[in-house]
């Protein structure tokens, strides 16, 4: 099977310290995937370095049939390239209404004259609706983002996340300070998305990760530790001694 | 479209509708009717005030709307007034110079009438050779081009040095202080090629027009005033509205993501900041042959930091705010340091408020910004209830 992403022998450090460590790891197309690990193992760098805000020492991230490497782009060209990335932190724009936030996320041409000179139209205004349907979100359109609540902004981020028709969504713990009914809803949402794209989810609750019924891959000191089903990787000693136990105990 | 877009903005046609009102009451109260209400000089301070609305409304657009604090915009408004400034001068002087000229027997050559005008322009500084600069002064077109041309190369070559950086927040902010400053200071030198600090004069003398009273020469200029402000307005209400609001609203409030998104937010930002100094420098094209006079002085840093004070105590993020702001404090400030307001006697010392205007300002400033971040403007949210 052909990779959608390929990351090979990225390391990086910052003053001194190696927040990754010779780290590989891969993509399939339409896959649902965790990545779990301690505080420390390098799960945002390794976001970071794949959506360019961070640049490798070494190593090479190679992306699509085209085999583009991303390390030579920046932060908005790759997620042009269709690499969605949704922050720890609910991060949307609170002044504006979750119509504005999605349409702005849409995908159609980014440049300057084209965002002055956009018209709304009748396809724009259907793919919004049908986000909003599936996030929820449909009577809170014309709400202001910021009245939302905690699990309202999360689904609108993953909203524009999908409103970007990305192949790869990068989710950081989409399930931090959520109740157990929103937590199920966004297992949906993540799920129903990864049936058409590549969805790598960073997550701290195994809860979550056992719901989200997939692959695992644990991070450690920057590297992969162990990877396959959450029953598989748990049953391995020195994840238990690493992660679970500590995390556990 | 057009109808959404007054729809989504009434405030727009409230907007026009208060301009055109005040327009036309003081046409009709000037010198020109004959009523003389309002004397000419007046009539000079409200086109004036005007021009200063305008400036303010593209310093809203580049730090209420984008979040970036511009303390240089100035500059740029200096920049078009020295544009139209040289024009002026060159034809003044040239027409004045043909005059003289013409009672010699022999006819004058080009090179003789070139230097007379030179001498005539640049006796001040010692000097009668036209610097490069003035290559198209003789030409109100071009000129008029450069009003455009020049803020915008500057602001775009500036802009793209800055924001490809990355440059933001106080660092951008000193940047453009140290931008207005660098300008100011190379203006203040003699071989500036622009008369250093004697500036450009006598710039309300329109060639073409001496027979024409001034009465008529400022209400024309008033009424020009009056035209880009609202067409400013409604320009800048156009821009901040729809998709391109969203995106700009949204580098000021978060610029990563706006950058995750897929945005190239230094293009825009790029754009914002050029667009706001062409409208700048138009601003001040119109301001300079109201106030007759222009020099180093009036791009000093300070001047930009009142500009950004302005629409600070307007209320930024809403373009009549930054219109209200620069019109009170404005007029505010002439009558004040113009000695329009009474000394206040307090026994032991009397409050000479031209010296303690300045201190006025500042107390307000920070009053605004710690008591009603929303500035005046923000008042009309309490006058218009939104359904929701």
């Amino acid at each position: 099977m052909s990779m959608l992403l390929e990351v090979s022998g990225v390391s990086v450090t910052f003053d001194g310290f190696r927040a990754i460590n010779n780290l590989s790891i891969n993509f399939a197309e339409a896959e649902l995937r965790a990545i779990i690990g301690p505080n420390g193992a390098g799960k945002t760098t390794f976001m970071d370095i794949v959506t360019g805000k961070t640049k490798p020492d070494e190593g090479k991230v190679i992306w699509g049939e085209k085999n583009i490497s991303l390390l030579g782009l920046s932060e908005s060209q790759i997620a042009m390239e269709g690499i969605g990335r949704k922050f720890q932190k609910p991060t949307v724009f609170e002044d504006q209404t979750v119509r504005q936030n999605l349409a702005m996320a849409l995908k159609n041409p980014r440049g300057p004259f084209a965002v002055l000179l956009h018209k709304k139209t009748e396809r724009n205004a259907a793919r919004i609706d049908a986000i909003a349907d599936e996030i929820g979100l449909t009577e809170s359109l014309t709400r202001r983002a910021g009245e939302l609540s905690h699990g309202q902004k999360q689904w609108l981020e993953i909203g524009m996340l999908l409103a970007q028709e990305p192949r790869l969504l990068l989710v950081d713990e989409p399930a931090a300070g959520m109740t157990v009914e929103e937590r199920e809803k966004t297992t949906d949402i993540l799920r129903k998305a990864a049936q058409t794209r590549a969805v790598v989810v960073v997550e701290h609750d195994m809860e979550f990760v056992r719901r989200l019924d997939c692959k695992v891959t644990v991070l450690h000191e920057g590297a992969v530790l162990a990877e396959g089903s959450l029953d598989h990787v748990t049953s391995n000693q020195t994840v238990v001694d690493v992660y679970l136990g500590r995390g556990h105990a | 479209m057009r109808k959404s877009f007054i729809s989504q903005n009434p405030s727009v046609l409230w907007f026009l509708l208060a301009l055109s009102l005040f327009t036309l009451g003081v046409v009709m109260l000037s010198e020109v009717t004959g009523s003389n209400v309002i004397s000419t000089s007046f009539v000079k301070t409200l086109g004036k005030t005007l021009c200063l609305c305008l400036v303010a409304i593209a310093m809203d657009v580049v730090w209420g709307y984008c979040g970036i604090l511009s303390l240089g915009h100035f500059a740029f408004f200096g920049i078009g007034g020295y544009a139209i400034g040289m024009w002026l001068m060159y034809a003044r002087t040239e027409a004045i110079v043909m005059d003289s000229l013409q009672a010699q027997v022999i006819p004058p050559t080009p090179q003789e009438i070139s230097d007379a005008i030179g001498n005539q322009i640049f006796g001040v500084v010692g000097s009668s050779e036209f610097p490069l600069i003035w290559a198209f002064a003789d030409g109100l077109f071009l000129q008029l081009l450069m009003v455009v041309l020049v803020p915008g190369v500057l602001a775009l070559v500036f802009g793209w040095l800055a924001f490809r950086s990355r440059v933001t927040g106080v660092y951008l902010s000193i940047l453009t202080q140290a931008m207005t400053l660098a300008l100011s200071l190379y203006l203040f030198q003699n071989d500036s090629g622009l008369r250093g600090n004697n500036g450009l004069s006598g710039l309300q003398n329109i060639p073409g027009f001496e027979d024409t009273p001034q009465a008529t020469i400022s209400i024309v200029f008033f009424l020009a005033s009056a035209v880009a402000l609202g067409a400013g307005y409604v320009f800048f209400a156009w821009v901040v509205s729809g998709k391109m609001g969203s995106v700009i609203k949204g580098v000021r409030d978060n610029e990563a993501r706006v950058r995750f998104l897929g945005y190239h937010v230094e293009s825009y930002k790029l754009f914002v900041f050029t667009i706001t100094a062409i409208i700048s420098g138009i601003a001040g094209a119109l301001y300079y042959p109201q106030a007759g006079i222009i020099n180093p002085g009036e791009i000093a840093p300070i001047a930009s930091i009142y500009l950004a004070v302005w629409v600070a105590i307007g209320g930024r993020g809403r373009l009549y705010g930054a219109v209200i702001g620069a019109a009170f404090v404005s007029l505010l400030s002439s009558w004040f340091t113009g000695g329009g307001a009474p000394d206040v006697n307090l026994g032991i010392y009397t409050i000479q408020w031209t010296d303690w205007w300045l201190v006025l300002l500042g107390v307000s400033f920070v009053a605004v910004t710690l008591f009603f971040p929303k500035g005046i403007g923000g008042l009309f949210d309490y006058l218009v209830r939104k359904p929701s």
